[in-house]
């Protein structure tokens, strides 16, 4: 949808992923689109050289977001929000971010 | 001339200065703008230039070395001067989701350079506390207010306009206090 203007499926991919969550990391970003660590890590870095994207760490983990102080980033959102309700339903709900509120160790996860 | 001996604002000028006639605008922003407008009272290591046209940038380690700067990793170095320049940040220049106009130049001992104003460069500390929760830009953002004639009135409707009224709310009582303070002492 979106590759013809962001040059790559990746990148698509990556800005889709940080739309839909707060914060994410680059394996689980590969991890979730089937993309090698280091093509989700070279998108990153040119996202982040570009400014549209900031990280920082949190332990050892470098955490990526949209960042808020890129001059287009209304406008960026808004494109992708659109492009994110194109897609069919199934191919949406990978986006959207992984059970995270609180859990104590060892109570099985019910779905 | 000896680049060593410049104060912040010299320096910067010389740069921005040659990056000019070569034909970028070159709009100084970040730390060194807080530097120069508190006086003193803050240190930045960086020149932080936003540069067009962005597809020279290949160009600049010419002008920059013409001047003895030479690249090393993401910005430009000297080895008499202990600020390293960066042309990193992309065009356009913007705080928050506010573009802005480039600065006019003004002369500095002969040379062109194109800065934020202060009232600007107020709102761009606050973008980095509003967004990134950047707390040492917030004190910087205070400090420019203390020592220059800034237009509170527009930093707070530029604040207003990015959904940061709470924000700016607790700056304005920080500034305050330390407007208090700085009467109290003098």
């Amino acid at each position: 949808m979106l590759e013809p203007l962001f040059g790559s499926a990746a990148r698509e991919r990556v800005l889709l992923c940080l739309l839909t969550r707060p914060e994410s990391y680059p394996r689980e970003m590969a991890v979730t689109f089937g993309y090698s660590l280091g093509t989700v890590q070279g998108v990153l870095a040119g996202l982040e050289d570009g400014g549209v994207v900031y990280s920082r760490m949190r332990g050892r983990t470098r955490l990526y977001s949209l960042n808020p102080r890129y001059p287009f980033r209304r406008e960026l959102q808004a494109l992708l929000r659109r492009a994110l309700m194109a897609l069919p339903a199934e191919e949406r709900e990978r986006f959207y971010v992984p059970r995270l509120r609180p859990r104590k160790p060892g109570k099985p996860l019910v779905r | 001339m000896k680049l060593s001996r410049l104060t912040t604002e010299r320096l910067a000028a010389v740069v921005c200065d040659a990056l000019e006639r070569h034909g970028f605008t070159a709009v100084l922003t970040g730390g060194a703008c807080v530097m120069i407008y508190a006086e003193g009272k803050y240190v930045s290591r960086d020149l932080d230039f936003v540069l067009a046209p962005q597809d020279r940038l290949d160009e600049v380690e010419t002008v920059l070395a013409e001047l003895g700067f030479r690249a090393a990793g993401r910005v430009y170095v000297h080895p008499e001067v202990d600020m390293a320049v960066d042309v990193g940040n992309r065009w356009p220049v913007a705080v928050g989701q506010e573009i802005l106009k480039p600065p006019p130049r003004r002369s500095v001992a002969g040379y062109h350079l194109r800065m934020l104003s202060a009232t600007d460069c107020v709102k761009d500390r606050l973008a980095a506390f509003y967004y990134w929760d950047d707390r040492q830009a917030f004190g910087q953002a205070v400090l420019v207010c203390l020592a220059q004639r800034v237009n509170m009135r527009e930093v707070g409707r530029w604040s207003r306009a990015e959904g940061q009224a709470s924000g700016f709310a607790e700056f304005r009582r920080e500034f305050n206090r330390r407007r208090r303070t700085a009467r109290g002492s003098a």
